[in-house]
């Protein structure tokens, strides 16, 4: 018995030892000992970058080493607590891989041969090249790719050089359908931090969202607040997740099924006279339209599609319904699933309006309704000539834009050729599905620039490598943070940066003064505009940079009362059950079941998550995490192993429908998934050799997403409709 | 004089690691050592299953075999505050104290020719700040404070929760107390 | 159940290892050193040292026991972390810790083992000593041979006991958590020095005495043994547990089962030669073939009893009470 005990007995960290690098600080060991002997340390608040909850640091420095990270109390998104990540930031400032000064390509695209320049040089080698681009195909030729903070810098750039071809994979790959789907209904984004007031609910519905695991800090935190307060806990997961070991009801759900599940929720709900009628009366259009459209999603129905037990699906509906609106219903964050995922969306934000809880208590709350003074434009941006592209073909895609339809129009030059690639902070290889798509389209390229901090898999692909400085060493834009209340915070240098590294504000600015365009960055140094800022807002800049945030007390009105309505942003101004505008693009106006397909005999669907110490493939080479979570291994259902003969820690390859095989991984035999999926720790097998802890570790679930299923309604790619087979490794 | 102790909330704990990495940043650990860690325990079959997620560290024990086994009082129980900590100049380093920890709580610091562990982050505590794990916790699972203190923290969630140590048997009386399931009525 | 552990100490993975193959060499001959002595001391004391006569293991076995408890100590010594804090053993007593009465009690034992070795030299060898004060002493102590004698054995005792206390004093480690253990390692200690005392003595009577002594330690170590195993058996699961390793037989314990089986080989079959030779009549002159059977029984006890030190300081850290 304590044998097979300790078979299954699984260990992070020890593992892991052998391999983690000697130490992380580079004078390891002396700084208590330098702190003991009076040296005082610096606290420095900014702000995060590990994951984009953008929760508040204090960065305590000594001799000019940062030594530790901890949360700023006052900040909202953490409210004094970093997840492990943020903790880790030392981590990545510390990384002996990381990119220390700007490189240019010697050899071919991705064989990685690259050769150091200054500044100087690399900067005129990209203006030069935009410069041709533009000449040659006109400025809207050139793209920006870009995910975090840097946006702020490279927008305007761009803007000002002439394109509007702007995506991030926060759209498409990630919120879109989500932002969508709001808008349509609402008007009004759910935001994010999701407005979702569980430390009050009486019910948390998590639709996959897998809180824990998916760690924003002050999110998990009010999370395992209502399971503290007693709330009942529900978690659809075809996988027990850690939400789902905190539930009271795991419903494990057959993948890809879940909108008949919200479905026949919404029938029991409209069967049983369970919604809020006042509240539907009042806030929102098209329930008559709607009412009769949910009649055939019967609980018996929907149990056939999910693989749930009806009772089940009608014990929850009635405990989601009665304890309405005190009913935290987590639209989820990312919801690029299977291509229907703007229509999933929708009837989710039925459910909420119909149990009335937008607006009240236990459910959404409202966004903080005060407003800062808006910023003076600046210079104003020249007009593209050509329509932007980045918005493909989609009706309801968003601001973000659509990162596939960009790479799209790259691969075929249609509407018009895309030639340049500027790249800021998003690892395209690791973020778009089907990755071979992503590799063709660079070679379609005349350039490629890459600002990034780590060589990832995409920066060893480009011509020019601006290597840009961590959070730790740089300021960046001030963030406005919105939820309950209006809050400011800063980013500023805990310590000078490390090697020839610049912050994006720096690069950017620099850019544009080769390109001409230094009238759109007039100011020397970011703190300066940063102060500008201030000035506008009548925000003390001194007090914001020693707080490192500054929360507008009062600004916060939460619930619905007389005298604070919900202002939907719809043009009826009200809660738009009924989609006339989807109506008039020829989709749904109300959302319907189709069904995906199924895997078929000895296939599984590939599904991914998160691991609660990494942010997807940004962290894989972070020394202090690695020694907590190494790699990703592939989770299989123990019945299922035992029939293939596969014990934990056996090495197997995946093959994809497309026959793609993957690098070899591990198995982790579990009881906590499905018989007819696997799963990935997303952000794994990291192909580039100068990520010396990351190379080879784990596998990529994106090289197995050769298929992706775009929604017609805003192009955003659903990822789970790939089905994998398991090949033993001899 | 305060009686310290940690009450870890299993039912909050979400299985983050902060803990561990804040506590790792926090006391320099060295790579491969760990002051706390966090046990995942899922049991059952599909789709019946239960899991349990908690940290552990050192119980600072009110009974301590490390303590009794050390022969130079390198390991020692402070008097004052009731915490298990360690005079490392009078440490040799052999490791008696590591065998006798029913809880492998202790490492070595081979760098430095000692033994470690969790100090109850003795520097903040006496800084009147909390540990560094408590200070990060995400989930709220792990909280410090003193016993002696009927309105501490601590004491009012023994008050309402029933609470347990790990390895009672082993008889060492912990200080590190265990919540696993709700006192309140649901 | 699956339970996954992050942050688990490499010291602590799969197992804890805090100690090697230093340490249970150090409790080897530190037990060697302990049961010698008391040997030694027992041929100085039966019938008022009868048995020195023209015996040349009267001195070399005093003289061996400094030395191999210098050996034991070293090992120890070098599997401290910090060494040059090995003052502090000596700072304070600490009545609760083996490990302290232990590093007392070699610092008493050390010296005494040394003066009895003095006291026993033959005055033939005083020439070894270069220096006039050790022979002033050397003489002085061999007026009080029997005395030293005497605190040998005490000593020799306590530290036979001491090996066999460090461990069970961890309630943290099943195997070693046991108040059988002192009494085996004593045993084993007694058995391992008898054997040695067998293979230095010269005299037949000596061998003899010896053998027949051994013949009792091992038999009473046979029977310590089993009890051992089944007081583990029958006692919490984690004990039960604990004697595990040594009878699967799995791949991953081979080592473990391999020493059970020689342990369970070599005993027997010394305890077998040794009654040969003990027959009456049996042996009337040392011949070749008797001291080689003699020596090689003595050997395999040797054997036996490091076999057990290695084996169970290695298994006790297989055990766990979580
Ligand atoms: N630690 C960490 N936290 C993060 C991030 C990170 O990188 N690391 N990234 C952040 C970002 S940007 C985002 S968008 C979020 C994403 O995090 P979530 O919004 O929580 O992402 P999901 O895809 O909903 O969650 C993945 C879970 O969905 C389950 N799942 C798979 N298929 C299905 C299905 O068909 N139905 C249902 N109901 N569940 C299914 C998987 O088993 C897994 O548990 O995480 C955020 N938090
Ligand atoms: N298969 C699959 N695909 C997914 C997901 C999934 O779960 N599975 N998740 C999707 C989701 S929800 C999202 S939000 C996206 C995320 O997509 P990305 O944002 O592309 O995610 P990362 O892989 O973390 O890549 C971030 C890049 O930014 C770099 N970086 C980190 N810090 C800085 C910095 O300070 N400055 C600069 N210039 N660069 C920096 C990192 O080194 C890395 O190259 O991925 C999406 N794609
Ligand atoms: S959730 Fe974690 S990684 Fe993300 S911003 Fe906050 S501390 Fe940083
Ligand atoms: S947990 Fe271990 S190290 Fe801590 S006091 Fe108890 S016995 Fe000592
Ligand atoms: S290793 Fe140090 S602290 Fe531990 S018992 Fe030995 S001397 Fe004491
Ligand atoms: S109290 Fe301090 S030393 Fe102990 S586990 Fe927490 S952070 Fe580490
Ligand atoms: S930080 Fe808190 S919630 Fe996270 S693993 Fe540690 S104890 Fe659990
Ligand atoms: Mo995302």
């Amino acid at each position: 018995m304590a044998l097979s005990r300790r078979q299954f007995l699984q260990i992070s960290g020890a593992t892991a030892a052998g391999w983690a690098m000697a130490s992380v600080c580079p004078n390891w060991g002396l700084l208590r000992a330098a702190e003991q002997a009076g040296a005082t340390a610096r606290i420095v608040p900014t702000y995060c970058e590990m994951c984009f909850w953008k929760c508040g640091v204090l960065a305590k420095v000594i001799d000019g080493t940062v030594v530790k990270l901890e949360g700023n109390p006052v900040h909202p998104h953490c409210r004094g607590r970093l997840c492990g990540r943020g903790n880790g930031g030392i981590g990545l400032l510390y990384d002996p891989d990381r990119l220390k000064a700007p490189l240019i390509r010697t050899g071919e695209r991705g064989d990685g041969k690259y050769r150091e320049a200054s500044w100087e040089e690399a900067l005129a080698y990209v203006a030069d090249k935009m410069q041709v681009i533009a000449a040659k195909y006109g400025p809207e030729s050139l793209a920006l790719f870009t995910h975090g903070s840097g946006t702020s810098h490279f927008y305007p750039l761009m803007r000002a050089f002439g394109t509007e071809n702007v995506a991030m994979p926060s759209f498409a790959q990630c919120r879109g359908p989500r932002v969508a789907a709001y808008d349509l209904t609402t008007g009004i984004d759910i935001g994010s931090p999701e407005r979702l007031d569980m430390p009050n609910s009486k019910v948390v519905v998590l639709l996959g969202s897998h809180l824990g695991e998916n760690m924003h800090s002050s999110q998990v935190q009010d999370f395992t607040q209502a399971i503290d307060n007693g709330a009942t806990i529900i978690v659809v997961d075809p996988r027990f997740s850690t939400a789902a070991g905190k539930a009271d009801h795991w419903l494990p759900i057959r993948p890809g099924t879940d909108m008949a599940l919200i479905l026949a929720w919404i029938h029991l709900v409209l069967k049983n006279g369970w919604y809020d009628k006042d509240y539907v009366e009042r806030y929102t259009t098209g329930f008559e339209d709607i009412r009769d459209s949910f009649d055939a999603y019967t609980p018996e129905w929907a149990a056939a599609e999910t693989d749930l037990r009806p009772d089940v699906i009608r014990e929850t509906g009635r405990i989601i319904a009665r304890n309405a609106p005190a009913v935290a219903l987590h639209p989820g964050r990312h919801v690029t699933w299977d291509g229907n995922d703007v229509q999933r969306e929708r009837a989710i934000i039925i459910l909420q309006a119909l149990l009335g809880t937008w607006g009240r208590k236990g459910g959404i709350f409202l966004p903080s309704p005060a407003k800062l003074p808006p910023l003076p434009g600046g210079k104003a941006f020249p007009k593209p000539k050509r329509k932007p592209l980045n918005r493909g073909d989609f009706p309801f895609a968003g601001g973000e834009g659509v990162t596939n339809a960009v790479r799209a129009s790259t691969l075929s030059g249609e509407p018009y050729p895309i030639k340049g690639w500027f790249v800021s902070g998003t690892n395209l290889l690791a973020t778009l599905p089907n990755p071979e798509e992503t590799r063709q389209a660079i070679r379609n390229l005349d350039l490629l620039v890459a600002v990034d901090v780590m060589p990832t898999d995409t920066v060893v692909h480009a011509d020019v490598i601006l290597p840009e400085c961590t959070y730790l060493e740089r300021h960046d834009a001030i963030a406005q943070l919105r939820g309950r209340e209006l809050a400011l915070a800063i980013r500023q240098p805990a310590v000078e940066p490390l090697y020839n590294t610049k912050p994006a504000w720096w690069i950017a600015r620099s850019l544009a003064n080769k390109l001409g365009l230094g009238d759109y960055f007039p100011w020397e140094h970011y703190a300066e505009k940063l102060e500008e800022d201030c000035l506008v807002w009548d925000v003390d800049f001194e007090e914001l940079k020693q707080k490192g945030v500054i929360v507008f007390p009062g600004s916060a009105a939460p619930y619905i009362t007389a005298t604070n309505p919900p202002r939907f942003k719809t043009e009826s101004g009200k809660l738009q059950l009924y989609s006339e505008e989807l109506e008039l693009e020829d989709f749904a106006p109300v959302p319907e079941y189709v069904q995906n397909p199924q895997p078929k005999n000895g296939e599984f669907r590939l599904i991914y998550g998160r691991s609660p110490v990494h942010t997807f493939s940004r962290t894989v080479n972070n020394p202090v995490l690695t020694e907590l979570f190494a790699e990703n291994e592939v989770w299989l259902n123990a019945g299922v192993a035992e029939e293939m003969g596969l014990k934990s820690g056996a090495l197997v390859r995946l093959v994809n429908q497309d026959d793609v095989l993957s690098d070899p991984v591990r198995v982790k035999v579990t009881e906590r998934i499905r018989t007819d999926c696997v799963y990935l720790v997303h952000g794994f097998g990291a192909k580039s050799k100068r990520l010396n802890r990351a190379f080879g570790r784990g596998v990529s679930d994106q090289d197995l997403i050769t298929r992706y299923a775009v929604d017609p309604i805003a192009g955003t790619t659903g990822m789970r409709v790939n089905f994998v087979k398991i090949r033993k490794e001899a | 004089m305060p009686r310290y102790a940690m009450v870890i909330d299993e039912r909050r704990c979400i299985g983050c690691m902060a803990c561990i990495a804040a506590c790792k940043a926090e006391n320099e650990v060295p790579p491969g050592s760990f002051r706390t860690r966090v046990r995942e325990t899922v049991e059952g079959k599909f789709p019946y299953l239960r899991m349990e997620i908690r940290s552990e560290l050192c119980n600072h024990c009110d009974n301590p075999p490390c303590v009794y086994n050390c022969p130079t009082q390198a390991s020692y129980k402070d008097e004052e505050t009731g915490m298990v900590l360690l005079a490392k100049e009078k440490c040799v380093g052999c490791k008696a104290c590591v065998a006798a920890c029913p809880y492998d709580a202790r490492y070595v610091n081979h760098e430095k020719g000692v033994v470690d562990k969790c100090t109850f982050c003795s520097h903040r505590v006496a800084k009147g700040e909390t540990t560094a794990c408590v200070t990060t916790c995400v989930g709220g699972s792990r909280v410090f404070g003193d016993l002696d203190d009927p309105k501490s923290l601590v004491s009012q969630l023994l008050a309402l929760h029933p609470a347990e140590t790990l390895l009672a048997s082993a008889g060492t009386e912990p200080r590190v107390f265990y919540i696993r399931r709700s006192g309140k009525p649901k | 159940m699956e339970v996954t552990v992050t942050g688990i100490n490499a010291l602590a993975f799969p197992h804890i290892h805090v100690w090697d193959w230093r340490v249970a060499l150090y409790l080897f001959l530190g037990g060697l050193s302990a049961g010698l002595a008391v040997m030694a001391a027992v041929l100085h004391l039966y019938r008022n040292g009868d048995l020195t006569y023209k015996e040349g293991s009267s001195w070399i076995a005093p003289l061996l026991v400094p030395v191999v408890l210098g050996i034991g100590m070293l090992f120890i010594f070098l599997d401290l972390e910090n060494k040059l804090n090995v003052f502090r053993f000596y700072m304070t007593v600490q009545i609760l810790s083996p490990m302290s009465w232990g590093s007392w009690g070699l610092l008493a034992f050390f010296p005494l083992s040394a003066l009895f070795a003095l006291g026993a030299l033959p005055e033939r060898h005083y020439g070894w000593l270069k220096l006039t004060f050790l022979k002033t002493l050397a003489r002085n102590m061999n007026r009080q041979l029997q005395c030293l004698a005497i605190l040998n054995l005490l000593m020799g005792v306590f530290i036979g006991i001491y090996t066999g206390v460090l461990l069970s004093s961890f309630v943290a480690r099943p195997l070693w958590n046991s108040s059988i253990l002192p009494i085996l390692f004593l045993l084993s200690a007694l058995s391992a020095g008898a054997a040695l005392m067998i293979i230095v003595a010269r005299s037949l009577q000596a061998k003899l005495f010896f053998t027949k002594l051994d013949v009792i330690l091992i038999a009473a170590e046979m029977t310590v043994l089993p009890l051992f195993f089944y007081g583990q058996y029958t006692s919490s699961a984690a004990h039960r547990m604990s004697i595990l390793p040594f009878f699967t037989f799995t791949h991953e314990y081979l080592w473990y089962g391999a020493a059970i089986i020689l342990i369970g080989v070599v005993f027997p079959f010394a305890l077998v030669l040794k009654m040969i030779e003990l027959r009456p009549g049996h042996v009337s002159e040392i011949t070749r073939g008797v001291i080689f059977r003699m020596h090689l029984s003595a050997t395999l006890v040797l054997i036996g009893s490091a076999v057990v030190r290695f084996a169970f300081v290695y298994a006790g850290q297989l055990s766990s009470f979580s």
